[in-house]
């Protein structure tokens, strides 16, 4: 019956939407109990009397705290928030039974103006009226002497009025709002909210304690940055997928570290890893397992004293490759090359084709070069095949095809193949773009990307 | 560039220095200048063949742009062999023209060039007097080429009757190492090698 009573009138109470819970209305609420005090029933009908451990601590979030917010006598909070635990009980006994200090109407009147400081600031000082300090005398020689014992006699004279133990949810909960205590709106509210950026980007707000607008987020445990939103499930589970992204990039990078570290060129017997910076880079060849840095096998590629076959030639077991791929680490197992050669080529597709001139050009590899061929307006062409080239004919014909052969191929004509002359015209261009604009793609970690 | 063949140069010889060839005295490198631009290469004659106990000096000189071109190697040591040429030491072998490769090194070099002396080449001569010989009178070659290593290389083994032979055509003002050729070149026949020198 009387709990009924209670929760009729909990429910009846104005919601403040303040963080702290307080307004004008409560205040007036607090008032009008004081003057009423000494009426234990109608103090028990008013709200749940118990006063809010959270709030004495200064600490507690809920807008619709169902125990009393207010501060039992002014000044406790001024000194420090956290006080020893028996005060706080003695306290908070004190003020519900309302036996040792009957309430005068100074009394209250000051305890409002108590009120409204703590409600700004709590530091700032109220008015120091001599009943105020009196109560504040009376409390502290029940703190330092004999709090027990007082409490223990009120407990004995009126433990009939003691307040009744009431279990703290009065009305039924969602499992979303007891998982999440506060008000699906209000949650939405602060869910939206958005983080103080001094806190996620330089560790520390700006602001002095407790001025700051923003929320706080929570530590992540994996990156140890105050980034996880405290209210919006949603940015938290995406913030911990990118942290464990993040850590998987990491490991791999410092596994590919590792393999890279103690490789060593072929060609200038040089640890890789230790040359100078710029030079730190391997060329990958598609075909053979052996290491060698950037420079060294694309310098290697283009000794033209020798014959194509010998340097399109792995330098340490002569299986012909057909490029080189550049990349920031030393790669083992196919998966690793294959991805990293997909990722080159990608790369490059990327990029105009500087025989193809955006179409005002004709490349001589149609459609095997791996730059871009398309029009100013973005337009991809197909370019077709790279046209065929004209066997060399004997010498005997004519002399004047000799001189073309001579012209039109340089020193290229005593080839098998005669495909073999693009991929090493393919080298040479993509040699063209990697020593032209090195800074775009090719410190553009290609493996890792 | 020069920089890279010297640093590539200081790696390789400690390598050469440290490898098992040199604890077998099989192969042996000595700087000459302080450029790493010229060193003194020593290969030992491999066994069972005539060159087995001799020692082979050769001259070795680091190109600029090592090791994108092979060294320019050749004998100092006088050596009969179809490769090789008995008058100038140059050396036909491959890899030290057109089949060189950036990942080669003066241990390999050396190394390729032993085996040389177990596998002539007498197709793609550098000596064609030493190759018709090796594959016309292949006795006649190994006893040439044993005596050579005895008398140039230290090998063990002396070959009395081509030393005669050769005093023979010192007696007649012929300088040692002219006589040598010439009877070497004539399957050590003294008239024939005499008509050649006195023609």
């Amino acid at each position: 019956m009387a709990e009924s009573t209670r929760t009729t009138n909990f429910r009846g109470r104005s919601v403040s939407s303040s963080e702290s819970g307080w307004t004008r209305n409560e205040v007036k609420n607090v008032n009008n109990r004081e003057n009423t005090q000494n009426s234990q029933a109608s103090n028990s009908r008013s709200r749940n009397p118990w006063v809010c451990r959270y709030f004495l601590r200064g600490t507690c979030t809920r807008s619709e705290c169902q125990y009393v917010h207010e501060l039992p006598l002014t000044s406790n909070t001024r000194h420090s928030p956290i006080r020893n635990s028996t005060a706080r009980r003695s306290m908070a006994k004190l003020h519900n039974t309302g036996q040792s200090m009957p309430s005068t109407s100074s009394q209250s009147s000051s305890l409002n103006e108590a009120l409204n400081g703590s409600c700004g600031n709590e530091g700032q000082a109220s008015s120091n009226s001599n009943n105020e300090n009196n109560t504040l005398n009376n409390l502290r020689c029940e703190e330092t002497g004999g709090a027990e014992e007082v409490t223990s006699t009120i407990l004995k004279n009126d433990w009939v009025n003691a307040p009744e133990f009431v279990p703290s949810q009065p009305k039924q909960k969602s499992y979303a709002q007891a998982v999440n205590p506060m008000d699906s709106a209000e949650y939405i509210k602060y869910s939206e909210q958005r983080l103080c950026p001094y806190v996620t980007k330089e560790g520390c707000c700006r602001y002095p304690p407790g001025e700051c607008t923003n929320l706080h987020g929570d530590l992540c445990d994996l990156c140890g940055r105050a980034v996880m939103h405290p209210f919006n499930e949603e940015l938290r589970k995406k913030h911990h997928q990118d942290c464990i992204k993040q850590h998987e990039k990491d490991m791999e990078l410092s596994f590919a570290l590792a393999r890279s570290k103690e490789k060593s060129c072929g060609v200038c017997f040089e640890v890789i890893m230790e040359k100078a910076i710029g030079e730190q880079r391997f060329g990958i060849l598609p075909n053979c397992n052996h290491c060698f840095c950037l420079t060294c096998i694309r310098k290697w590629r283009q000794a033209r004293q020798f014959e194509n076959k010998i340097i399109r030639a792995c330098p340490e077991c002569r299986i012909t490759s057909d490029f080189v791929c550049p990349s920031m680490y030393w790669v083992d197992t196919k998966e690793d090359k294959d991805k990293l050669i997909d990722d080159y080529k990608k790369a490059l597709s990327k990029k105009d084709c500087k025989y193809f001139k955006k179409g005002s050009g004709k490349c001589p590899f149609g459609n095997k070069c791996f730059y871009l061929h398309a029009f100013p307006d973005g337009r991809i062409c197909d370019v077709g095949p790279p046209p065929r080239q004209r066997r060399r004919r004997n010498f005997e014909h004519s002399d004047f095809d000799v001189l073309q052969h001579v012209i039109l191929w340089d020193f290229l004509d005593d080839r098998a193949n005669p495909w073999q002359s693009l991929a090493d015209d393919l080298e040479d261009l993509v040699s063209f773009f990697s020593d032209s604009d090195d800074s775009d793609w090719s410190e553009y970690d290609l493996f890792y990307d | 560039m020069a920089n890279i063949a010297a640093q590539r140069i200081k790696r390789e010889f400690k390598e050469v220095i440290k490898s098992e060839e040199v604890a077998k005295c099989a192969i042996r490198v000595e700087l000459l200048n302080d450029t790493f631009t010229e060193l003194k290469g020593e290969i030992a004659g491999p066994p069972d063949t005539p060159y087995e106990g001799g020692t082979f000096v050769l001259e070795i000189k680091v190109p600029e742009t090592y090791p994108f071109n092979p060294p320019k190697v050749r004998f100092v040591t006088k050596i009969w062999h179809p490769n090789i040429s008995s008058v100038t030491g140059a050396i036909c072998l491959d890899i030290l023209k057109d089949q060189w490769a950036a990942a080669m090194t003066l241990r390999t070099v050396l190394l390729s060039l032993q085996a040389l002396l177990s596998a002539a080449e007498p197709d793609d001569p550098q000596d064609a007097v030493v190759a018709k010989q090796y594959k016309e009178n292949n006795e006649m070659f190994q006893i040439t080429a044993r005596h050579w290593t005895n008398v140039y290389a230290g090998g063990p083994n002396i070959n009395k009757d081509c030393d005669d032979k050769i005093r023979r055509l010192a007696d007649m003002g012929i300088e040692e190492h002219q006589a040598r050729v010439a009877l070497s070149s004539y399957d050590w026949e003294l008239e024939r090698a005499t008509e050649q020198l006195f023609s």
